[in-house]
């Protein structure tokens, strides 16, 4: 096996494109590299830091050589009767270069032919490569590209450098109009002018480890993690954890250095949220917490190899200082206006410029809280919905909002609990942003929940309305965040309400503001949002067939949806689902296309079905009470109970039968049936192993 | 190091990367970029280099002076480079240097942050550059500017002179710097602050400024009709100030923002659409 090495060397790269950018690569060069016979598409590694995206493959340095076979004309055109060639054969074997007795028969999907076998030499990877290369790297995309210089090419950030190496050898290629080179650089600060001319890729790790770049991102978030805690176990003191940020530094940095600063006590006395946030945002830092107790400390992660004359701690140190100043300004300023005050400055803020402004916003989720009050059995707690929904926006005109906007909604929580507003408003203020993800907490509290609810489902109807969609990579109106936080607020909360009715009201509440009619944005809104529960339920480690089962019949109630899929999921394995599967698959077919009917007693002659329709009772009555309870489990296993009683019927009656009254009073029963069962899972969705191919 | 000293230090050596010293426009603007000498001269593929320091408004930013960070005025100090060379960010790192700063003995960053402004069609793609944790220039790789499309695409480099300054003299207030040995910063500017806060947020008269700005947008589209660029560009950049003052005023509504801004962006698209043209037939 050959090693295969390739360097991309940029500007720097914001820490999501890097990842990004490597995933793609990996993912073209291994299609790529197998297409061409050069791998198999395993032992691809890819690694980066800001500046650059490395691949490391596993190759062969030559391509295999191939059989290819040449087809010519039919034999029955290629030999007489006698078996001599025709001319057409020999004609063929001419043209081709070749002799006629090398000539064979080979047996083809449209019938016998002549032709033969040409093996094509292998070509060496050196060969192949460049123009993989040229095709993987200019057909990446990032999410906001540019040009630079005179040339039309796009990446995320200009390209310096190109680098690739098979055994040690440079390979010579052209990316966009820049030519490929034998070298790559260091530290752009420590080693800008030490050309590494890498032999293999240990000695491209340890050259540049040398030069001060630390290559395997796993190396360098390891390095920031033992010296943070080399930094805090003397104060026996922690980070505060940060994942995000974490990422984002290891990436950030070609050699990471962390250093521990401090700020001056004074500044504890602001809300913790606040102190963390213009740490964070402003630059960078981490939050130092003791028994989980904020410290008047912070750790940086600097692209250093160290801070010997502490001059980088101490530049952080007089930064923070002002910020934080700063942001003590802001927050006593922030505390002398009343919420309610402020809140009338919302007329004034632009919430989407055809769907008006905030205080527009504000008056339609207080509707939909209200309704949702409610719903969710908790009228008692409408005066304080009320106020919450009118509040809510309003620390968008605070300065700290303006300064750190990632703290909305939790700095008008922080100001109502200052301002001695009630309780549950302020709490319902502070995590109506939640969750910002799938990975982020829903709110703890129900009002919290009910104006998490509101706040997002008025603004995917707003942007549906505006036939503003989410399409690929683009979603500026964040509407797959918004609709994830709907989802896993319903699902968290086990909410068990009509969707549907909840985005009429939605809807109602724009009135005629929508530039589409609202029986096109209902529809559209419930398509997308089986699409993104779908997207959940498979993330959340479901069979795809199980969920779409599940969503079968219809997203009016979600969280039931997630009941009937725990429900299928629990019964799977049981030894009654795969032929109770069947069966209603089988039914299913027979009522294709079938017209509707009504069951007559009166003409249920034979004994079986007579059976299944008492059967069919008892099962019904039992099971719709436990349907609407949402024990979907029980209920399932309830509607087992039809199997023997259906199989009794199939093998006995005819369905079909040859008088109509009879056969549509046949088909009414199986209709009824089916209508039950669609209740709790669209079963023709189920992928079954026994299951003959249709 | 005074700030005057920096003037001097980035003039020199701007001027030494080929950089024609332009002198600060004389129409109050938001950013170095609005001014004639980038906003027109990035428009064409003829390579050009400049450099300048510009002042800068922003009615909103002021603080009365109590503010060690934010002031409604601040100097900025731009360059243009057009093509980008390939060497750019080299030449902004040894432009540091040049200042006598040890960058081995600090943090450089270049953190992720793209640049746009709606009211003249243009945005870019680049950084804005730390030092310490201390924002000190912004970076950007522009890619439209007046709705158009840029074929040669030019880099801005645009430093924060009192943020440098403040790195350079160790200051945490920005009225403790030293604008020469002499005069200070706050001898210079801090009355400015403070009256320009106070007409700023609460005595600039709405109805005039309104008045105003319809005269200056009404002017900018006759100007344009007649084929006088430059002076409507500079009517445009009027309406952008007034626009902003009103805006500090608070006396700016919802709907009135969006139509607003999109009318002087229509303006400037109109100029820059006809410059380019112009440029393409001569």
């Amino acid at each position: 096996m050959s090693e295969f090495l390739l360097e991309i060397l940029t500007e720097e790269l914001p820490a999501s494109h890097v990842r990004a950018g490597l995933e793609q690569l990996k993912a073209t060069l291994s299609v790529e590299l197998s297409a061409a016979g050069l791998s198999e598409g395993q032992g691809i590694r890819v690694m980066g830091t800001c500046r650059r995206l490395v691949v490391l493959a596993e190759i062969v340095p030559r391509q295999k050589d191939r059989q290819e076979k040449v087809i010519g004309p039919p034999k029955a055109a290629a030999y007489k009767p006698d078996g001599t060639p025709t001319p057409a054969a020999l004609g063929f074997a001419k043209s081709r270069g070749i002799d006629i007795s090398q000539v064979e028969v080979y047996a083809t999907e449209r019938g016998e032919y002549i032709g033969f076998t040409k093996s094509a030499p292998g070509k060496p990877a050196e060969e192949i490569l460049p123009e993989i290369l040229a095709r993987g790297i200019s057909g990446l995309s990032f999410p906001k590209m540019m040009r630079w210089a005179e040339n039309p090419f796009r990446f995320s950030r200009p390209i310096r450098n190109l680098l690739g190496l098979v055994d040690g050898r440079p390979l010579d290629f052209e990316v966009a109009g820049l030519r490929s080179s034998n070298f790559t650089l260091g530290h752009k600060i420590f080693h800008p002018d030490r050309k590494i001319q890498p032999r293999s890729f240990e000695d491209y790790r340890s050259s540049l480890g040398q030069a001060l770049v630390v290559i395997e991102p796993d190396a360098r978030r390891e390095m920031i993690q033992a010296e943070t805690q080399k930094l805090l176990e003397p104060l026996g003191a922690q980070l505060h954890p940060e994942p995000e940020l974490l990422e984002k530094l290891t990436y950030d940095v070609e050699h990471p250095h962390a250093f521990l600063g401090s700020f001056h006590p004074d500044f504890l006395s602001l809300p913790l949220e606040v102190l963390s946030t213009a740490l964070r945002e402003g630059q960078h830092l981490f939050s130092v917490v003791k028994a989980g107790r904020q410290q008047p400390l912070f750790v940086g992660v600097a692209d250093a190899p160290d801070d010997a004359k502490g001059l980088i701690r101490q530049g952080n140190e007089r930064v923070l200082k002002a910020r934080l100043k700063d942001a003590d300004f802001f927050w006593q300023q922030d505390l002398k206006t009343p919420l309610g005050e402020r809140a009338k400055g919302l007329e004034r803020v632009v919430f989407q410029e055809k769907l008006g402004s905030y205080e527009e916003k504000a008056q339609r989720m207080k509707k939909l809280a209200v309704y949702l009050c409610d719903k969710l059995d908790v009228s008692n707690l409408k005066k304080e919905a009320i106020l919450a929904a009118e509040l809510c926006k309003a620390d968008l005109l605070t300065d700290m909002v303006r300064e750190f906007s990632s703290l909305q909604g939790r700095m008008g929580g922080l100001l109502a609990r200052e301002q001695g507003l009630p309780k549950a408003a302020g709490r319902a203020i502070y995590e109506h942003y939640q969750p910002a993800g799938l990975e982020d907490a829903s709110p703890a509290s129900t009002l919290g929940a009910i104006l998490s609810l509101a706040d997002k489902i008025d603004s995917i109807v707003g942007a549906l309305g505006l036939g503003i969609q989410a399409t690929g990579s683009s979603d500026p109106f964040g509407l797959r965040r918004n609709a994830h936080g709907v989802c896993k607020v319903i699902l968290d909360k086990k909410i068990d309400f009509s969707f549907g009715r909840f985005l009429d009201k939605a809807l109602e509440a724009y009135g005629p503001k929508l530039e589409r009619p609202a029986a096109e944005v209902k529809a559209a809104a419930l398509e997308f949002f089986a699409g993104r529960l779908r997207y959940i339920f498979e993330k959340g480690g479901f069979r795809y067939d199980l969920v779409n089962a599940a969503l079968g019949p219809g997203l009016d109630n979600i969280h039931h949806s997630s009941l009937r899929l725990n429900a299928l999921n629990g019964l799977r394995s049981s030894p009654q689902f795969e032929p109770f599967i069947l069966m209603a698959k089988r039914v299913n077919n027979i009522l294709r296309d079938q017209p509707a009917g009504r069951v007559n007693h009166a003409l249920l002659a034979e004994k079986e079905e007579q059976e299944l329709w008492s059967v069919f009772g008892i099962v019904k009555e039992n099971a719709t009470p436990m349907m609407a309870k949402g024990d979907y489990g029980q209920a399932q296993k309830m509607v087992f109970r039809l199997q023997p009683a259906l199989n009794t019927f199939f093998d006995k009656v005819l369905v079909m039968a040859e008088e109509k009254r009879i056969r549509q009073n046949r088909l009414a029963l199986l209709q009824a049936i089916s209508r039950l069962l669609s209740r709790i899972a669209d079963y023709s969705q189920v992928v079954v192993e026994g299951e003959k191919a249709q | 190091m005074t700030l005057q000293d920096l003037i001097m230090r980035l003039q020199k050596f701007w001027a030494d990367q080929g950089c024609y010293l332009a002198q600060p426009y004389d129409v109050e603007v938001g950013a170095g970029t609005m001014t004639p000498d980038t906003f027109f001269r990035v428009l064409d593929r003829r390579p050009w280099r400049v450099a300048y320091v510009q002042p800068s408004r922003r009615p909103a930013d002021g603080r009365y002076g109590d503010n060690p960070h934010r002031v409604q005025k601040h100097y900025q100090y731009q360059v243009i480079l057009k093509p980008s060379p390939d060497d750019t960010q080299q030449m902004y790192i040894r432009s540091l240097t040049s200042l006598g700063i040890r960058l081995e003995d600090h943090d450089l960053r270049f953190d992720e942050d793209n640049w746009e402004s709606p009211t003249i069609g243009s945005w870019g793609v680049g950084w804005q550059v730390m030092l310490d944790g201390l924002e000190i220039t912004q970076f950007t790789y522009f890619q439209q500017a007046g709705g158009i499309d840029l074929a040669s695409v030019p880099v801005e480099i645009t430093y924060g002179l009192e943020r440098l300054e403040m790195f350079l003299e160790e200051k945490g207030d920005i009225y403790d710097l030293r604008w020469s040995d002499e005069v200070s910063y706050r001898d210079l500017r801090l009355r400015e602050e403070k009256e320009f806060s106070a007409y700023n947020f609460e005595q600039a008269g709405v109805k005039g400024l309104q008045q105003m700005f319809k005269l200056y947008e009404r002017e900018a589209a006759a100007l344009i009709k007649k084929g006088l660029l430059l002076p409507a560009y500079d009517l445009c950049l009027k309406c952008s100030h007034v626009f902003n003052l009103l805006d500090s005023r608070g006396a700016i509504s919802v709907t009135e923002r969006v139509k607003i801004i999109s009318e002087i962006r229509a303006l400037v698209i109109e100029v820059a659409r006809k410059y380019a043209a112009e440029g393409a037939s001569s």
